[in-house]
């Protein structure tokens, strides 16, 4: 089988690193992300909690809900599908996450970069749709229904501001575009460079995030949550924990995209936290749009930016 | 040299460029030949038969098979064994293929020529023809497999001709065979009508609203062939010969007002078969309502045709650079902007009428014509990355179609209907037909780890780099489409709510799902490892003059930024490994629960309420876009038709009320006058 | 089919066994390893689903908003049955209700706990004369915690909560448990008071059995009862039947038998 050999060999010759760090990369990334989002879900429920001028959940709140929907003695499942669908939904995500450039682990998303990125993350809405298939809710098609319109509306604006970034900086590598960042410092952030992409990829943000105003598609009092109507125990779990790679990814691509990516973990982090709390206190002053105006309004307002943004870049 | 099959093996095997772990499989088909060589009846008949082939030209041997393969259907195709024997000619129709060796090789002519009034038609296969004539046999295999067994014992329980099916599908791929293989003008044109008739002949089989779609592609095809004449003519009479050659001199010799009408004439002209906005109209019924098999074959690649003559025309001939100086009058628009903008309109527009169907049948075949778009829009950018990526999603395309059609016509022929609304929960009961359809729906919509996420990506990579971000935003505003209407479609067939009429509904038959699953391990091959059908491409690109991809085996290599599968689906394995270990890994027993236990607020479900939601999916989106389906091009259809009708109820009524003698007399003198 | 009046009397109405330790061993391997991580975090994350029936539902949005925040004791309202921990029904149940409250308690995911708010959930209240209305709701399904007052303060609903918590962290909030291993019981006061022919989509019985949660008393005379008109409950299993390939085996079988 020498052929199979030489397959291999060719695929880890395009690779400067050796194989075994970033098989180090692949088992960390998650690990870190998911850390990191456990704190993003406290920070949005505790913004959410002192808007409403309460206390909120104490610090490790995201941890217990995980550990004990794990633990519910029974689960009730649909079929196959329900559970590959969470199975997809968490391995996804995780897989997006190792494709994301964070300091000092770069390896992996040298193979990637931001359309594949991209579409990686469409995988966990992909599974969570087929998983919630499976249930036989018609709530839940509803919301899936609602939420890939969603996703229809939001990837306009989002589709923009990736092609005016990837202009922008002659490259759809990641790792590059920070490169690029950095060199300058903050005056070649791409926040700086390019305001009005960023403006409107933040809007895309709020969207990708699934906040308020656009969480129609979740619309406890209308569809019983939607997607997660059937969704107990570890079923549930693992969408929290697909929250948690969900909130971080989003933060991490702004950050990397718009704000120079992180010189080291502790300045990256910040700069992740910072981001997510925008969309976060937006969400929470808000009530929510219906669908088709959701729609609307992605494809005029970010658009209109984005499509201004790009016609600066591109001059 | 003594021909045996042996030899003719390790011909193949050697035009294959193989790897050399494969001699250890080489070996065992070695082995099983040499049974078959040393029996009585090979030895009288087979050896001749087998030397005289050899002998052959091998292009001639390929049409010579092809040719074979129609003729035994025509006298065979009745017999119950037919499919099994057509399966078998396609596979040597395939190996005859390969041994001609003109994708990594040189070009071969075909000793096979007719001489018409001087004119010579004769058949050259090079990569190019090599490409599309791999996807039409292979479609055709995968086809006749398909129809081999249970499909086809239906089909006849259903009072129609076996025999003019296969016979159907032969000519179908013979023409095609010939067209891709056309080396002048007039085998072009011979090759594009052969096509165009025997693809009426599969649509039309089996009559009622097949045989309407049908007859409206015939009177599209005609118009087509028309202005594919017109272009012809046009070559003619200002390069005074129809060999490729000359047209080449005769095109750059050509003014812009001259390439403009070469282009409207030709580009129309393969528009219709290709089902470019504003010729599209016919293909989603006619391939839709064609016998199930029939529908696979068409849907995987009859509309390719089209977009092989705009390779040979538009980019091989006039060429990119060529299509860039040709401004648009008043406009900021080159031609070339022009037909890419065709192309994200073709993406558009029929994805989101699929979107709107409710027929699994009708909603692929929109599909077929949105990814058409692609395509073009890959090759219409003309960079290395695009064209290649236009290219490859044709091979892409070709799996993804015919494993989706396959999936969809195996649940009608369980379940009796294409109907989205009247399917659902048929994962329990088919659950390897709902993995076909999911790897299909996943290539289609061009997600990761499947072949189709490779070609779209280097058609977005490809706008990205050439700055084109409005045709950028219309191709993934086409991809989301594709996965909101993907997802109807499986959500529809397979999940939700099984209905208590399908509680008995069995797994697809063998026949039936053998081509299935080996279409869809190709499908996630040819995503895992694009570099073969990406090596064939980069050979498709050398041989017309475009710059040629930089592949690797994992995909493409380029500083700034590139794309390797293997990586990449090694990273969502990983993945889906680290979801299956925090799902399955940690936590309580899961307990399967009946469909009926599920929640209403309270409500005590039933079997005999049908608890689903499958009609008007997309309520939300409907209400903005709704109004704008505003059925445009039918309009324009129909008035033209109305126009047409009009018009020909007129001359009717001249020839036969006005001195109808002499108006035939007169038409006959023009005839005769334009003739001569 | 059987009359109301020949479904048996479900014995003497037994007493709720909080506080009894499970005799079953837990199923979840993970809890067995981290019992008391396990259950600390039970009883700090708490997923609400309030039936609100009865007027006790206007005292929770206090408890819950800013006022008291029973969020920072990691109490939280959910919507489906299938995501909450509590069901937490507000006032008197009416018969029709009680069918609905009874199908969503067991839709719910075990460890599951039910808190009665408000006099009527414990013995009728105000409605006692009706005959419309289950009095007692232990009756039909194991109660964890009663808050009882017409209408309890949300203090009183926090200070019962704090105590279900404090159950919970401590092992004693097991009345789930009663549910499956004294079956029989809770569904003969079910079947007197909707008929013979009441039936849930949900098995109860043979989810008993798949988590090793039987008791000597989960099946009796009425869950006979039930399943002499039981609908069929069964999952949907996937199955892959190709034809080709079962035919075959059935006629290697019949050449078994032939020889």
């Amino acid at each position: 089988m020498d052929w199979l050999s030489a397959m291999r060999l060719d695929a880890l010759a395009a690779v400067d690193f050796h194989w075994l760090g970033l098989v180090l990369e692949l088992m960390l990334m998650p690990l870190i992300a998911f850390v990191a989002g456990l704190g993003l879900v406290l920070m949005l429920r505790k913004i959410a909690a002192r808007l409403q001028r309460r206390v909120g959940p104490p610090l490790l709140q995201p941890l217990w809900d995980i550990i004990k929907l794990h633990a519910k003695e029974t689960q009730t499942s649909h079929g196959l599908i329900h559970e590959i669908g969470i199975v997809m939904a968490i391995g996804g995500y995780v897989a997006a996450v190792t494709l994301l450039p964070v300091p000092g682990m770069n390896g992996l998303a040298q193979q990637g970069g931001l359309i594949a990125l991209l579409y990686m993350t469409m995988i966990p809405s992909l599974g969570l749709a087929l998983g919630v298939g499976q249930c036989a809710n018609p709530n839940g098609s509803i919301g899936i229904s609602r939420a890939l319109t969603a996703m229809l509306a939001y990837d306009v604006p989002m589709v923009i501001v990736i092609f005016g970034v990837a202009f922008h900086f002659g490259s759809l590598n990641l790792v590059h575009m920070i490169a690029a960042q950095q060199a300058g410092g903050v005056a070649t952030w791409g926040m700086v460079q390019m305001p009005l992409l960023a403006l409107a990829g933040l809007f895309a943000l709020q969207g990708m995030l699934g906040k308020q105003p656009f969480e129609i598609y979740v619309a406890p009092a209308e569809i019983a949550t939607g997607p997660m109507v059937e969704m107990g125990g570890k079923f549930l779990g693992g969408l929290f924990v697909m929250q948690c790679f969900q909130l971080y990814t989003g933060g991490a691509l702004y950050v990397t995209l718009f704000l120079g990516g992180g010189e080291h973990w502790l300045t990256f982090l910040f700069k992740v936290f910072v981001v997510t709390a925008i969309p976060m206190t937006i969400a929470m002053v808000f009530p929510r749009y219906r669908t088709e105006d959701m729609v609307r309004l992605f494809w005029k307002w970010p658009t209109m930016i984005g499509l201004l943004g790009i016609a600066f870049v591109m001059n | 040299m003594a021909t045996s099959p042996t030899t003719v093996v390790d011909q193949l095997l050697a035009g294959l460029h193989l790897p050399d772990g494969f001699d250890a499989v080489a070996g065992v088909i070695r082995e099983s030949l040499a049974h078959v060589t040393n029996s009585a009846i090979w030895t009288r008949y087979g050896q001749q038969s087998l030397e005289w082939l050899i002998g052959m030209n091998p292009v001639d041997r390929l049409f010579m098979l092809s040719a074979l393969t129609l003729l035994l259907m025509l006298l065979l195709g009745r017999l119950r064994s037919a499919g099994v024997l057509a399966v078998l000619l396609y596979g040597a129709q395939f190996a005859a293929l390969l041994s001609t060796d003109t994708l990594f090789g040189a070009p071969v002519a075909a000793e096979v020529r007719i001489t018409v009034a001087d004119q010579s038609l004769h058949w050259s296969y090079d990569a190019l023809s090599w490409f599309f004539a791999m996807i039409t046999i292979g479609a055709a295999f995968v086809t006749a497999w398909y129809a081999a067994g249970s499909w086809m014992r239906r089909y006849r329980e259903a009072g129609q001709s076996a025999r003019a099916f296969h016979v159907a599908l032969a000519l179908n791929c013979f023409g095609m065979l010939l067209l891709v293989g056309s080396a002048d003008l007039l085998s072009l044109f011979l090759g594009w009508e052969l096509v165009s008739w025997a693809s009426f002949l599969l649509m039309a089989l089996v009559g009622g609203p097949g045989a309407q779609a049908a007859l409206k592609y015939l009177a599209y095809a005609i118009s087509g062939a028309m202005l594919l004449l017109g272009g012809i003519a046009l070559i003619y009479s200002i390069g005074g010969s129809f060999e490729y050659g000359a047209v080449v001199a005769a095109i750059r010799g050509m003014t812009d007002v001259q390439v403009w009408t070469l282009l409207l004439l030709l580009g129309g002209g393969f528009a219709v078969k290709l089902g470019l906005l504003p010729f599209h109209l016919w293909q989603a019924a006619a391939y839709a309502e064609a016998p199930g098999a029939g529908s696979v074959f068409l849907g995987a690649i009859s509309a390719r045709m089209g977009l092989f003559g705009i390779i040979v025309f538009i980019v091989g001939m006039i060429g990119v650079s060529r299509l860039m100086t040709l401004e648009i009058p008043y406009t900021f628009m080159s031609s070339r902007e022009l037909i890419a903008w065709i192309a994200a309109l073709t993406i558009i527009v029929p994805t989101y009428t699929a979107l709107q169907q409710h027929d699994a049948r009708y909603l692929l075949a929109w599909h077929g014509i949105g990814q058409g778009g692609y395509m073009l829009l890959g090759l219409m950018v003309g960079d290395a990355v695009g064209s290649a990526g236009g290219l490859l999603h044709c091979f892409n395309y070709a799996i993804t179609q015919a494993a989706l059609l396959m999936a969809v016509f195996a649940v009608v022929h369980r379940t009796g209907t294409a109907d989205l609304n009247q399917l659902g929960g048929l994962v329990t009961r088919m659950p390897l037909t709902f993995l076909v359809l999911l790897f299909g729906i996943i290539s289609l919509a061009g997600l990761p780890p499947m072949a189709g996420f490779v070609s779209k990506w280097m058609v977005y990579r490809s706008l990205i780099t050439e700055g084109m971000p409005l045709l950028f935003v219309a191709a993934v505003v086409g991809t989301l489409g594709t996965i909101l209407s993907v997802y109807k479609l499986i959500h529809n067939i397979f999940l939700g709510q099984l209905r208590v009429e399908h509680q008995g509904v069995a797994e697809a038959p063998l026949s039936m799902l053998i081509p299935m699953l080996g279409l869809s391990a190709l499908i996630f091959l040819a995503g895992f490892i694009p570099g073969p059908a990406l090596s064939w491409v980069a050979q498709v690109q050398g041989q017309l003059g475009l710059p040629v991809v930089p592949w690797v085996l994992g995909g493409i290599v380029d500083p700034r930024g590139g794309l390797d599968m293997i990586w990449l689906v090694g990273i969502l394995m990983a993945g889906f490994g680290v979801g299956a270990l925090v799902f399955y890994g940690f936590g309580g027993r899961s307990r399967r629960v009946h469909q009926l236990d599920n929640y209403a607020g309270g409500h005590f479900l039933t079997a005999d309420v049908h608890y689903q939601y499958s009609d008007n999916f997309y309520a939300g989106l409907m209400h903005l876009i709704g109004p704008w389906y505003r059925g445009a091009f039918r309009w324009l259809e129909r008035s033209l038709a109305a126009t047409l009708d009009l018009v020909s109820f007129g001359a009717e009524g001249l020839y036969r009320v006005a001195q109808p003698t002499l108006l035939m007399l007169a038409a006959a003198v023009a005839m005769l006058a334009w003739v001569f | 089919m059987t009359h109301i009046d020949q479904v048996p009397t479900p014995g003497a109405p037994l007493p709720v066994e909080i506080g009894v330790k499970a005799g079953a061993a837990r199923t979840n391997p993970f809890a067995r390893v981290f019992d008391e991580l396990v259950r600390f975090a039970q009883s700090r994350s708490l997923f609400m689903l309030h039936y609100c029936t009865g007027c006790g539902a206007v005292e929770l949005p206090p408890a819950m908003t800013s006022r008291f925040d029973m969020e920072r004791l990691g109490i939280q309202p959910m919507v489906s049955p299938r995501q909450a921990d509590i069901l937490l029904i507000t006032g008197y149940v009416s018969v029709k209700t009680l069918k609905r409250v009874i199908l969503t308690y067991e839709q719910m995911n075990s460890p599951k706990y039910v808190i009665g708010i408000c006099s009527c959930t414990v013995n009728g209240g105000m409605y006692w004369q009706s005959y419309a209305t289950a009095k007692k709701l232990n009756d039909y399904m194991p109660v964890d915690i009663y808050i009882a007052g017409c209408m309890p303060r949300p203090e009183a609903v926090i200070e019962g909560l704090r105590g279900l918590i404090e159950n919970i962290r401590t092992g004693r909030a097991d009345a789930w448990k009663d549910y499956y291993r004294r079956y029989d019981y809770y569904l003969g006061n079910q079947q007197r008071l909707f008929g013979a022919d009441w039936q849930t989509s949900t098995d109860v019985i043979a989810e008993a059995r798949h988590y090793d949660l039987f008791g000597p008393a989960t099946l009796g005379a009425h869950t006979a009862l039930l399943e002499q008109h039981q609908r069929p409950l069964e999952a949907l299993e996937m199955r892959i039947e190709i034809p080709e390939l079962m035919r075959r085996r059935s006629r290697s079988d019949q050449d078994g038998t032939a020889q």
